[in-house]
């Protein structure tokens, strides 16, 4: 299946879209403003990251656009559905993963807990065997499928939690933080399966994150929300052009030795912020300088105990985004 | 290729509703330990129960309430068998599920009522027979022949109904979690209102004359007394034709309750 960016009804079209929860009771009664007003629109077979801190509106705005949340005012249409007066029929042309909230039967192998979801969507036996053999081989579950959940890691599981989400070949994949509490193999290998579900089959990927690298790794377009709007919304090449080249290095140093001769590296775009006499923060900005040469210098000046290279925190990413120029 | 959508409604959940049942039996069966838990906690607590009761019956002249010591026996191990048939903290642990979300299973073309009550009663045959089962040899130890034969054929079917009702009206209370959130303590109540009310721990004929009838005009009663009153050797068909009626209530009751709970969910995000 070719991907159609220009298909006529688009996956998501949101206008207006807000939602307020009314919390605690007499005196103390408070409005809260989850989502102040969403305007969006995503095309067939995008790749779209919906990314902000904790509380930014992000989980609320994908309920509002599954259909199991009524927004308080504006409208959306998912696939040319209203999704909260035509939630049943969306649910067959959707696929949704809520983080770790399991759509598998613990006890049983996934094989099992795919025969009653195959019956749920009215998919017969003969489909559902080319259809598990498919996604065996797309989501590479090998003998996973066959396993009972429980004895699986996080991230086997979270694999086939994915296939349970696409045994009925939605048009569209809504995940809500599907990478939390992951390990980083994992996190990588999932985010590689998305992709390649989006290379082949063409499934347009809604997905929540605070996450920085979720959206390198997944997504070409950022939709950044905080605080229930809308504040970026970017190809992921121009943010990572801007906000997301900036890296951190945390280098720790050897017992003995001074941190002195790696506080000025002399390299621009690397600023050095001291932790501790042995640990050392580096800010590296890599449109300027790239990683490779920062560990090199730092490398050949100290002698180094431990090393890691980190993406900067969501907030900061956020914060960045707030003082750019509009 | 989509699969193509099916029918809805009613006719369109029979798929879901068999496979779910499948599944669930599937799932008990893949637990035996919990069936052998099951099985002893059943002999354990039947025995006891069968026992004192025998004892009560001979001290009393052979007779209570026009149950012989043979008759007890039987009754217990019928109602003991109906009630523990079903995980004890079933409202507990819906009320949890409920609580902490179901957002998935909102996003099905089946209704979770409907998926979850079918997996409930599949995963409930494999304890229910393991309990029958535990429950014939030791009435017949214990008591002796069953005090009718025919009686007691269809006390087999009423357990199944007994059970089925339970756990509808189970799922019904645990819906209440929808508003209140936390209904953790409601399964302490339940459970006691179907051991007195509904004739588990004892012939709702021992009861006050007023209490014995509100008793036998409530759901708890479908739930153990019939098939225990059909086992002790009463051949009362119409105890068929009431639990088949209180199921249907149960059934519209919960679905109800759900569908209400769903929407209240949409609506209000709680």
């Amino acid at each position: 299946m070719t991907i159609d960016r220009h298909e006529p009804t688009p996956a998501i079209v949101a206008e207006g879209l807000r939602r307020t929860f009314h919390r605690g009771r007499g005196a103390d009664r408070q409005v809260v403003e989850a989502v102040v007003g969403i305007d969006l629109v995503v095309g067939r077979g995008e790749r779209v990251a919906f990314i902000g801190p904790n509380g930014a509106g992000k989980s609320t705005s994908i309920k509002m656009l599954t259909g199991i949340l009524h927004p308080t005012a504006g409208s959306a249409a998912v696939l040319g559905h209203v999704p909260w007066t035509d939630r049943r029929r969306l649910t067959r042309r959707i696929g949704t993963l809520f983080g770790q909230r399991s759509q598998l039967w613990s006890e049983l192998a996934p094989r099992s807990s795919f025969e009653m979801l195959a019956a749920i969507f009215g998919i017969g036996r003969r489909r559902l065997g080319d259809r598990i053999e498919e996604l065996v081989e797309l989501l590479d579950l090998g003998e996973l499928i066959d396993q009972p959940v429980r004895t699986q890691s996080l991230g086997q599981r979270m694999r086939c939690e994915l296939a349970a989400t696409m045994l009925h070949e939605p048009d569209l994949l809504f995940l809500d933080e599907p990478t939390i509490g992951l390990d980083l193999l994992a996190k990588q290998r999932f985010r590689e399966v998305l992709v390649r579900l989006n290379d082949e089959l063409g499934v347009t990927v809604f997905l929540t994150s605070h996450d920085v690298a979720d959206v390198e790794h997944v997504a070409d377009r950022a939709v950044v929300v905080n605080h229930g709007r809308i504040i970026a919304d970017a190809p992921v090449d121009d943010l990572r052009r801007s906000v997301l080249a900036v890296k951190r290095v945390r280098v720790g140093i050897e017992h003995g030795h001074a941190a002195d001769p790696v506080l000025d590296l002399g390299l621009p775009g690397v600023l050095a912020e001291p932790i501790s006499p042995s640990l050392v923060r580096f800010e590296v900005d890599t449109n300027q300088t790239p990683i490779r040469r920062v560990l090199d210098t730092v490398l050949a000046a100290v002698p180094v105990a431990d090393l890691s290279v980190v993406d900067p925190p969501l907030e900061h990413v956020i914060a960045d985004i707030y003082e750019q120029p509009r | 290729m989509r699969a193509p959508a099916r029918a809805e409604g009613a006719i369109g959940w029979l798929g879901p509703t068999a496979a779910a049942a499948r599944l669930g039996a599937r799932r008990a069966g893949a637990q035996p330990g919990g069936l052998a838990f099951a099985a002893v906690f059943y002999l354990m607590v039947t025995s006891v129960l069968a026992g004192l009761w025998a004892t009560a019956a001979d001290a009393a002249g052979g007779d209570i309430v026009g149950y012989s010591a043979v008759a007890l026996v039987w009754y217990i191990a019928a109602s003991e068998s109906a009630v523990l048939a079903l995980p004890q903290r079933l409202i507990e642990d819906v009320g949890i599920d409920i609580d902490d979300g179901i957002e998935a299973e909102l996003l099905r073309p089946t209704p979770l009522i409907v998926v979850r009550l079918a997996a409930e009663v599949g995963g409930m045959l494999p304890r229910l027979g393991a309990c029958v089962a535990v429950g014939v040899v030791l009435a017949r130890i214990i008591g002796g022949p069953a005090p009718d034969p025919a009686a007691l054929a269809i006390a087999f079917p009423s357990l199944l109904l007994a059970v089925t009702v339970n756990l509808a009206a189970q799922y019904a209370f645990a819906g209440a979690a929808f508003w209140l959130r936390d209904v953790r303590s409601a399964w302490f109540l339940y459970q006691k209102l179907v051991f007195v009310l509904g004739g588990m721990l004892l012939p709702l004929e021992v009861l006050p004359r007023w209490l014995e009838l509100t008793a036998k005009a409530l759901p708890f009663s479908a739930m153990a007394y019939a098939p225990a009153r059909l086992a002790s050797g009463h051949l009362e068909p119409e105890l068929l034709v009431i639990q088949s009626g209180w199921l249907a209530a149960a059934i519209v009751g919960t679905a109800a309750v759900y569908r209400a709970g769903e929407r209240h969910q949409i609506r209000t995000g709680a």
